[in-house]
């Protein structure tokens, strides 16, 4: 419960640090509202397993027994409906955290950012460096052609 | 024993079906029955109503019949229910404990040697039970039946202990199983539900790690089909346009993600949706039809959800989608550009995914994007060779043979650039365009003008296609220059890598190799030798900026020049303009004059008076006569393109050369020197020079 009030919070208040008071608000009443289904869901749990312990008594009457094994599976399954909606709300806080969480996500973006900057600079670097080195040896290679002997013997064949 | 009859609804004959066996169910409908049965011996009572046949009562003398009166139907239910009765019962109780007494005593005192059937007495009590309660029910149905006989009262018989506990045992044994049954229950439960946990565990870690990368955004419209997460990656980047035009992604930009029966994220990419953009060049020879450029490299479409959410399928994944969305932005952009009226392109042909331009004469581009076929297209180096083989070469040369090759394969080298570098450049200038620019537009959303992007891509695409025509006409430029710089064999081509796109520059360096300077510093006077030394080095640049060539070089005569003394040391530089077909020739001319320029000033270091004209440097002899060195400049010559001639002339040259054939003035007047390189120049020089008349010497 604590874990699920901890997402809440950060997820409500990752979203109210809005600017516009009704934004706030919005998403005030959204985390209560979250908190008060988990509120329910968890006590629809421990309820309905007290009963359920409760139910182990005999009765006399063997009505009573049979009501009660009717009882007992009406809150077995109403125990796993809860379950089953307090999974459904973490998956909704997940997906409130994935989408809404724009810290994490800002944050996360300027990294990737840095990142690419940086690959980026390094490829300009890099290209940079290689046009610099295919300048000199280009340099150097015209440069021994032409004075090399093997183009003056050349035109003199010619 | 067996007896069976039947009965009539209304009672005229009551019957009743007897089943004695021991298995046999009893009758399936409650039947009045009495009956007394007592064990198994089967002496059994019955009390038997007599037919309803008319009985006669009395016959009287005058022979009326007189029957009995008929009795109602409710009067006779009513005799035979009094009739019940229960009695037997409590007999046979007391009968059944003085068996079991006298069974007790027997077994006792007998040791039984055959152990009985275990269950026999559970079977019997059973069916005894089993007749009891048939008997009940009937009672029942028939009390319930009948409005005349009511039950009185109902007591139930205090239970016995051991009852009260067996009956306790067994709502215990009920429960307990009731509570196992739960117990199953929530197992399965916790099973289902951890691995829902699992699988939602494993589907937000690879939508977290997607969204990392990319632009995951939640579907506002409710999900229809199950499985259906309602998750999408927009493609679509909204930075250029203005977010009120563009309000729905389209469909083309958005992936959709759904669950998978794995729970894992499945990303069906449209079946068409890998593109790669090519590009390439239209020849205009009659070998028609684009030449495919060769295809860019692109991943394997991912049709299949990807089961790993690893970092190589998601690099993958983004390589994959990164070119389909580059692409179809620079497709967009490509085809806003050249449709736009104001770009001054060509656009010769255009289709869906299809456009194609001209740039220049006789040159036109494609750009298409085409969808990728499924797995890897790795890079066709046949393409590659078929392109540079199938550009035929525009000369053709006879000679040597060495020659020849050597020509060839100058020639044979494409003059249009490699498509692959083409494809790269385009797609980085949208790129920066793109992705560079745009970011910086927010700050300026309100003034953006919605037509302002087309505006600057048509620029950029302007921009390209001069790149382009700029690319193949430097390559021309760099041939010719070769060509020349090859068969003059003091001349050297540098190279000036300018890093731009749309400018190339080059220059022809002659320099004055240092045993011929030794020589002439040695043959210079005394008087002279104080004098700056001879400028040994001379360049000529040939720049090229779009299309336009443009030389600059030093030491060619002007105008001017030719009318001032020469003495001056300042060169002149010139700039002008030419075009393609004249380079050659000019540079020639060019690095010609600079020759005789340098011819001239060493003639002036030796002490002689010697004229310079554009190509020609002409002595004045003794005798009046003119002899001149001249130079002569023949780009298409192979052996060499610059010769030189010697040429004299006397006071009477000019009349006589009007009259008299060339070929015999040739012979006369002029002697062809051939292709002398400097230092025969300059040992040349100096026999003119002794033939002057010696100068200094």
């Amino acid at each position: 419960m604590n874990k699920a009030g901890g997402i809440a919070i950060g997820g409500g208040g990752g979203v109210g640090s809005g600017p516009t008071t009704s934004a706030a608000a919005a998403a005030a009443q959204k985390q209560k509202a979250l908190m008060v289904r988990v509120e329910t869901d968890i006590a629809n749990i421990v309820d309905n397993f007290t009963h359920l312990v409760n139910a182990a008594r005999i009765n006399d009457t063997p009505v009573r027994n049979s009501q009660e094994a009717c009882t007992m599976d009406m809150r077995a399954s109403r125990m796993a409906q809860a379950a089953d909606s307090l999974l459904k709300l973490v998956s909704e806080l997940k997906q409130t955290a994935i989408f809404s969480g724009f810290a994490s996500l800002n944050d996360h973006v300027d990294q990737r950012i840095g990142e690419f900057t940086q690959l980026a600079e390094k490829t300009d670097s890099l290209l940079a460096r290689v046009g610099e080195e295919a300048a000199a040896s280009l340099k150097e290679l015209e440069t021994h052609y032409y004075s090399s002997a093997q183009r003056t013997t050349q035109t003199l064949e010619t | 024993m067996e007896m069976v009859t039947d009965q009539n609804v209304h009672g005229y004959s009551y019957s009743f079906k007897l089943s004695l066996s021991r298995v046999a169910p009893p009758p399936v409908e409650g039947r009045l029955v009495s009956v007394k049965e007592r064990k198994m011996d089967g002496k059994l009572e019955m009390s038997l109503d007599k037919l309803p046949v008319k009985r006669l009562e009395s016959i009287e003398e005058n022979g009326f019949e007189r029957f009995p009166t008929d009795i109602g139907y409710d009067e006779k239910q009513v005799s035979l229910i009094r009739r019940i009765d229960f009695g037997w019962a409590v007999e046979k109780e007391d009968e059944e404990k003085k068996q079991k007494k006298r069974q007790k005593k027997s077994s006792r005192e007998s040791s039984s040697t055959t152990t009985p059937w275990p269950w026999k007495n559970m079977v019997e009590n059973l069916h005894l039970a089993h007749q009891e309660l048939s008997v009940i029910i009937d009672l029942i149905n028939t009390v319930e039946a009948n409005d005349a006989v009511t039950v009185a009262g109902m007591t139930r018989p205090k239970p016995l202990p051991n009852e009260i506990l067996a009956d306790l045992a067994v709502s215990t044994a009920t429960k307990l199983q009731c509570y196992r049954n739960l117990g199953k229950y929530f197992k399965q439960s916790a099973k289902a539900l951890e691995q829902q946990v699992a699988r939602e565990a494993r589907f937000y870690g690879a939508l977290i790690r997607l969204q990392q990368n990319w632009k995951v955004k939640r579907q506002r419209v409710a999900a229809i089909a199950p499985g259906n997460e309602g998750f999408m990656i927009d493609l679509f980047d909204n930075s250029l346009y203005d977010s009120v035009a563009v309000f729905q992604p389209s469909s083309l930009s958005t992936i959709r993600i759904d669950h998978n029966s794995d729970g894992m994220l499945a990303i069906n990419l449209p079946s068409k949706s890998c593109h790669s953009l090519l590009f390439g060049f239209l020849s205009g020879h009659s070998n028609a039809g684009p030449k495919k450029s060769n295809k860019s490299k692109t991943h394997g479409s991912l049709d299949n959800p990807y089961k790993k959410p690893e970092k190589e399928s998601l690099s993958d994944n983004e390589c994959v989608k990164d070119t389909h969305l580059l692409l179809r932005k620079v497709f967009d952009m490509v085809n806003r550009g050249a449709v736009n009226q104001s770009s001054g392109l060509n656009v010769t042909g255009i289709q869906e995914n299809y456009l194609q331009l001209c740039i220049g004469p006789g040159i036109s581009i494609y750009v298409s994007v085409v969808p990728s076929d499924q797995g890897d297209q790795a890079i066709d180096s046949e393409d590659t060779e078929n392109l540079e083989s199938a550009v035929e070469p525009s000369d053709s040369f006879d000679g040597v043979k060495l020659a020849e090759e050597k020509h060839n394969s100058l020639t044979k080298k494409t003059s249009f650039p490699n498509c692959i570098t083409c494809e790269i450049y385009l797609k980085q200038i949208f790129h920066e365009y793109i992705f560079v620019e745009a970011k910086r537009r927010p700050f300026s959303t309100s003034t953006r003008m919605p037509g302002q992007p087309a505006n600057d891509g048509s620029g950029l695409l302007s921009h390209f296609c001069l790149s382009l025509s700029h690319r193949i006409i430097s390559n021309k430029v760099l041939m010719e220059l070769e060509n020349v710089v090859c068969r003059v064999p003091y001349l050297h081509l540098i190279s000036h890598p300018t890093w731009h796109s749309r400018s190339s520059a080059w220059t022809i360096y002659m320099k004055i190799p240092p045993s011929i300077l030794h020589a002439s510093s040695q043959a210079r006077t005394p008087d002279i030798q104080n004098m700056k030394n001879v400028k040994s080095e001379f360049w000529t640049k040939v720049m090229v900026r779009d299309d336009c060539i443009n030389i600059e070089a030093e030491g060619a005569p002007n105008v001017v020049g030719l009318f001032k003394d020469s003495s001056d040391d300042i060169c002149s530089t010139n700039k002008y303009d030419c075009n393609l077909d004249d380079l050659p020739v000019i540079i020639l001319q060019q690095v010609a004059s600079q020759v005789i320029r340098w011819l001239h000033e060493e003639a002036l270091a030796v002490g002689i008076k010697a004229n310079r004209d554009f190509l020609c440097l002409s002595f004045e002899l003794e005798q009046g006569e003119i002899l001149s060195l001249v130079a002569r400049v023949d780009p298409e010559d192979i052996q060499g393109c610059i010769s030189w001639l010697l040429t004299m002339e006397d006071s009477f040259a000019e009349e006589k050369k009007l009259h008299m054939n060339i070929a015999d003035g040739a012979s006369e007047y002029r002697k062809f020197l051939g292709y002398l390189p400097l230092d025969v120049l300059y040992s040349t020089l100096m026999d003119l020079v002794s033939l002057c008349g010696g100068g200094s010497h």
